[in-house]
């Protein structure tokens, strides 16, 4: 991948011969008609070429460079929205989740318009009511982790679920595995989110 | 059902009849009108019930299931159950059909009344033509007789029911009650209605026929979602009161019984609204603010209630629903309080509290205007076990609820519990033995309990009764929770018919 800021300063010169300066037109300007004079039609159809090289060059750059800050943002909004799962009857931050939430604090100091809702959920065994306390408390122990970093807390909101919505439905440990989790949903700030 | 202790007669089909059944109460009344004796004999049951613990009531449980100090019984009172015979309904300008479902109906409530023992088969020869052969029925060993004529008069239906007293030999009350069409949907309200009379002339207790018991289940058709229906008490007629395309929950009966409290999740936080049920219109009754709210509860007196306000941590709150003010803080700090249900006569809190660990919420009674919890379900540091779903019974000072008594990490088990408060000890009745049980709520007689119970067979709607351990499923094959048993219900009874397309 070449460097766009160096193929621009290369190519400067051609630019100004071919009298198009500033930023590269959507559209091709026609070619002059009258020839000036001690130029050959020849030489003057190469400093065309040149320029509409340049001008390719650049823009290919500038896309490359739009596509990479858009995968970044997509990572980067994926990290933030990716589920994090509890063992049974916990609300405590396991390594895998902790991992997980680590990789979200950066993006969100990298976003600080950025915000949050934790919605919580538990497996289906306890009782309904019981679950919406532990959906409520797995939520806030993601926040408590979150503003341990020094993130604030006012952008984050929470609500528990229980285990009204489960994320698979089914009696065993596969379905309950993935049914006590914490999901994310970005509230705000969610159309200019930036990679790192 | 297990049984331990004392035969179980009455029951089975042994006639017996001790002496000091029914004797001096044997005056025909045309009004029921209790003495006050009888009414005290019959609160007293779920007393003498708690009192009935026998060391052998112990080794119903596995070792582990055991609790230091607390006596665990599955031991029911020796109750006498009297057989109790009808005779088919006779039908005047009516379908022999409908004296057929009415006599069906009135049937099975009293059978649901858990009691009396109803007689199946009716002898080969019997004669009412000369009115009621006492000496008849006592030889065939009944204690009560009814008879009954559905009448069509000037298009106008009634249902008489006359209840005979075999031991007295004499009639004890009748009773002409005005029944819609089988078509109207008020029918078979009408019907139990009836029935909750005959079992009041029997028994000097209402019977809980024409009630009705809410809960939240997977809508049909839209298993994404969780709507709120409600279903006679018997099973018949469940029907769906809620159109909320979300998560409607935990449904709770005003006092009155025309109105259903519940959380509602569609405005994206949870929030509490009211649901007038002859009417279907809607309103939100909780406070404003950011908080989610979850499991409302109405002052007996209606006017105010009780729920759980998360912002943060779960607090245990009181608002005036009446004039929208007054939000008070009942429990809170650091540990999670939830699900909030008042005593009979609204002065105290039956609520869960996780302020011994959030691993094992406990059970407390507090002051419904705050104070000090007491703990109410049998921890023991390092026993493990939780405890929550309280509801206190309407007529008596017992709380039931839902919980594990063994480490829920070793077996996971939840059954349905009842602490007496009066007894002065730590006597615990367990009522469920099989699968997992959860969401007790009483019926309004203080001795039925319904409940979501999870089985080998599938999960349903259980209701148990209390007193002689009777279990039967009134809904099968749903995935139901948070069901509540509406109080009696005197008129329509959220009968109306759903304006809207599908269940």
């Amino acid at each position: 991948m070449c460097n766009p800021r160096f193929v621009l300063g290369a190519f400067a010169a051609s630019l100004l011969i071919a009298g198009c300066g500033g930023g590269p037109p959507e559209t091709v300007p026609p070619a002059p008609i009258e020839p000036p004079p001690g130029r050959t039609p020849q030489e003057i159809a190469d400093s065309i070429a040149r320029a509409q090289f340049v001008r390719d060059s650049i823009r290919a750059a500038q896309e490359a460079e739009e596509r990479a800050q858009a995968q970044a943002a997509a990572a980067a909004r994926m990290t933030l929205q990716q589920t994090v799962y509890f063992d049974y009857d916990e609300s405590t931050i396991t390594a895998a989740t902790e991992a997980a939430l680590r990789a979200k604090v950066e993006v969100l100091r990298g976003n600080p318009g950025v915000r949050l809702r934790m919605e919580g959920h538990a497996d289906e065994r306890g009782t309904s009511e019981y679950n919406i306390a532990l959906g409520n408390e797995r939520a806030e122990s993601v926040i408590q982790f979150l503003t341990n970093f020094g993130l604030g807390g006012d952008r984050f909101t929470s609500v528990s679920y229980g285990e009204e919505r489960p994320a698979m439905q089914g009696s065993n440990e596969e379905a309950w595995a993935l049914n006590r989790r914490v999901e994310f949903v970005i509230t705000a700030g969610g159309d200019s989110i930036v990679g790192s | 059902m297990r049984i331990y202790g004392a035969s179980a007669h009455g029951l089975g089909g042994a006639r017996a009849r001790p002496g000091v059944r029914r004797r001096g109460v044997a005056t025909s009344v045309e009004s029921p009108r209790v003495a006050p004796a009888r009414r005290a004999l019959s609160v007293a049951v779920p007393v003498l019930l708690a009192c009935a613990a026998l060391p052998g009531g112990l080794s119903a449980q596995e070792p582990e299931a055991q609790i230091p100090g607390v006596a665990l019984t599955l031991l029911y009172e020796n109750l006498y159950i009297p057989p109790f015979a009808i005779l088919p309904f006779r039908t005047t300008g009516e379908t022999p059909e409908t004296g057929a479902l009415v006599h069906g109906i009135v049937a099975r409530d009293l059978d649901y009344s858990d009691r009396f023992r109803i007689v199946d088969s009716l002898p080969a020869l019997w004669d009412d033509q000369q009115g009621v052969q006492y000496g008849f029925w006592d030889q065939y060993g009944v204690d009560w007789l009814l008879t009954g004529t559905v009448e069509r008069v000037a298009g106008a239906r009634f249902l008489s029911v006359e209840l005979h007293d075999i031991v007295t030999a004499s009639q004890r009350a009748r009773g002409r009650f005005p029944l819609p069409a089988p078509d109207d949907p008020g029918f078979r309200m009408a019907v139990h209605r009836v029935s909750d009379e005959i079992v009041l002339w029997a028994t000097g207790d209402s019977g809980i026929a024409a009630t009705q018991i809410a809960f939240h289940m997977p809508a049909l058709g839209d298993p994404g979602s969780k709507e709120i229906y409600i279903v006679d008490s018997d099973g018949a007629n469940r029907r769906r009161v809620t159109w909320d395309a979300d998560l409607a929950i935990s449904p709770e009966w005003s006092p009155d019984g025309s109105r259903l409290a519940y959380t509602s999740y569609k405005s994206g936080v949870p929030r509490i609204y009211e649901l007038e049920l002859a009417t279907g219109t809607e309103r939100m009754i909780g406070p404003d603010g950011s908080g989610q709210q979850h499991s409302p509860a109405y002052h007996p007196h209606g006017g105010e209630m009780v729920f759980t306000l998360t912002e943060r941590q779960q607090r245990v709150v009181s608002y005036n629903i009446r004039d929208g003010c007054c939000l008070r803080l009942l429990a809170g700090g650091h540990a999670q309080n939830l699900q909030p249900a008042y005593s009979r006569d609204g002065r105290r809190l039956a609520f869960v509290s996780g302020r011994l660990g959030s691993a094992t919420p406990q059970v407390y009674t507090m002051p419904s205007e705050g104070g000090t919890p007491e703990l109410l379900s049998p921890y023991r540091y390092g026993q493990g076990g939780w405890f929550a779903d309280p509801d206190w019974s309407p007529v008596s000072n017992q709380v039931v609820f839902a919980g594990g008594i063994v480490n829920r990490r070793t077996l996971g088990r939840y059954h349905i519990f009842i602490a007496a408060l009066d007894t002065g000890d730590n006597r615990l009745i367990q009522l469920t033995q099989e699968g997992n049980n959860e969401d007790p709520s009483w019926a309004p007689d203080g001795r039925h309990i319904v409940f979501v119970g999870e089985r080998s067979d599938g999960s349903g709607v259980y209701v148990v009764d209390a007193a002689t351990g009777r279990t039967r499923r009134v809904v099968a094959n749903v995935k139901a929770s948070d069901t509540d048993w509406s109080p009696r219900l005197a008129s329509g009874g959220g009968t109306r018919q759903s304006p809207r397309p599908g269940l």
